[in-house]
């Protein structure tokens, strides 16, 4: 059973390892509706973000994760996905 | 009736990342000396391969220089590219990222092999962790239009792009093609060549040319022309020329450092190096038709100079063939001794090298080239000081790709 759930300074860190783009998680947190392409992070970048979590967590997630424009709907549908454990 | 001069293409700007300097100031004082820098291989993982020598570019700090974004999408033939492209830009005071041209700007590069150091990263993942661990940059990295692709979206150019993969000699072809594009009505291109051969799969796929120098004595292993040739020694890195229409350079103010006059190229097959007499004689000779140049104008020759007995014999001859009478008294040269092939990237710093000359007024030595078995005016230890207008460049490809390239003196001799 998988309880934990993605968090704006998890997203942030793996921004940073998979993507190369620095951001601060409080920033993130207060604007999560700006997109990923305005932060530096284009589709490559997020579908290697997927792929970590694929990994880190031992599911596959929606094939949408990797289509979200935003952090927020982003995480909206990765910890949805995990707590459901599609 | 139109009196309007047929658009030119001049160098504006000149970028180099090179194994004896990261600056074109840099690398033109280590090749005007005539400095030699080959050395033992210390890139990781690449000790216990039969090629011991090779031109390494040292003291580069990408992270110092490109975006981290941009620095995990990318192999290092494209960090050196971006690199030189950015050093380019300033030099010829090309903003990135004008609003008022996206469409005016367009990048080309020639690439030999693509990004084999990310390549192999990924590879090992593979088949070391399974498919899920591949990252997805593999998709664009490794790949041979990684570079143009990079320099484009970094600088906001969105003029016409390309990439040419025709071999060592692509690197001339390039500088043509962008020419032809500055000639058809583009601003200006980005253009060069820039290449990064040196880790463990690029090595071992190198390993397999018959032309590859494995001698150890880094002063020995690469020198073309004497009775010692025994192949070419590899190199990394390259340059990234601004190619600009000429009226647009004026306007702007900016200094006309040579004009890009006439090209030729031809195949003439892999390792056929008696061949490549006749490739390369016809090359120069429709270089020098659509210069409109005679052969007794060409005032230097930079030389393929690729080490090995029969191919040295044939470029000696094919530059007799061309250019006649006047082969006997052109002084040739082939800076590259001193820093290795560096592929596609070689006949550019070679073109960069041609430049600097004319403007320094002096034609550069052959380092490590003593006692030559051709019948060359070569130049050799000592740079030698001559009034330089028009500069012939010279590239072949072990695949067997010909070119040459005219170039000729930009007229501001202020610099």
């Amino acid at each position: 059973m998988i309880t934990t759930a993605l968090t704006f300074d998890e997203l942030a860190a793996l921004m940073k390892q998979a993507a190369g783009v620095t951001v601060d998680a409080r920033e993130l947190e207060k604007a999560p509706d700006a997109p990923f392409a305005t932060l530096g992070v284009d589709s490559l970048g997020l579908l290697g973000i997927v792929g970590e979590l694929e990994n880190r967590y031992g599911v596959a997630l929606p094939t949408d994760a990797e289509r979200c424009k935003t952090p927020a709907e982003f995480l909206g549908m990765v910890n949805s996905a995990l707590k459901t454990g599609v | 009736m139109s009196t309007e001069r047929p658009r030119r293409a001049v160098v504006t700007g000149i970028g180099v990342i090179a194994p004896n300097g990261l600056r074109a100031d840099a690398y033109w004082k280590s090749v005007r000396e005539g400095l030699g820098v080959l050395d033992r291989i210390t890139r990781e993982g690449c000790q216990d391969l039969p090629l011991k020598v090779a031109g390494e570019v040292r003291g580069f700090d990408a992270s110092a220089l490109i975006e981290e974004r941009f620095l995990v999408q990318t192999d290092r033939f494209s960090h050196y590219a971006m690199a030189a492209a950015q050093l380019a830009l300033d030099d010829a005071g090309v903003a990135r990222e004008n609003p008022d041209e996206p469409f005016e700007i367009g990048v080309v590069t020639a690439a030999g092999s693509g990004g084999g150091e990310f390549g192999q990263r990924e590879l090992q993942k593979l088949w070391g962790q399974g498919s899920k661990f591949v990252g997805p940059y593999q998709s664009i990295a490794w790949f041979y239009a990684a570079s143009t692709g990079q320099i484009s979206i970094r600088s906001g150019f969105k003029g016409p792009c390309g990439v040419v993969a025709s071999d060592e000699a692509g690197g001339l072809d390039g500088i043509a093609h962008a020419a032809r594009a500055v000639r058809r009505g583009t601003g200006a291109v980005i253009v060069g060549a820039a290449e990064a051969p040196l880790a463990p799969y690029s090595m071992v796929c190198q390993l397999g040319y018959p032309e590859l120098s494995t001698v150890e004595d880094p002063d020995r292993a690469y020198r073309p022309f004497t009775a010692g040739a025994c192949g070419f020694v590899p190199a990394e890195g390259g340059a990234m020329l601004v190619v600009e229409d000429e009226s647009r350079a004026r306007h702007r103010g900016a200094a006309v450092r040579a004009v890009v006059a006439g090209h030729g190229a031809t195949f003439t097959g892999a390792s056929r190096w008696e061949e490549s007499r006749e490739g390369l004689a016809r090359a120069i000779r429709v270089a020098l038709d659509e210069a409109e140049c005679a052969p007794e104008e060409i005032d230097v020759v930079f030389a393929d100079a690729l080490g090995v007995p029969e191919a040295d014999r044939a470029e000696a001859l094919a530059i007799a063939d061309a250019l006649g009478a006047h082969a006997a008294r052109v002084p040739v040269t082939a800076p590259k001794t001193g820093i290795g092939r560096a592929y596609c990237g070689a006949p550019v710093l070679d073109t960069a090298a041609a430049v600097l000359a004319m403007e320094h007024g002096v034609v550069p030595p052959t380092p490590n080239v003593f006692d030559i078995c051709h019948d060359l005016d070569l130049v050799m230890s000592r740079a030698r000081p001559a009034e330089l207008r028009t500069a012939l460049v010279l590239s072949r490809g072990l695949m067997g790709s010909n070119a040459a390239l005219v170039v000729r003196r930009g007229d501001d001799t202020t610099r």
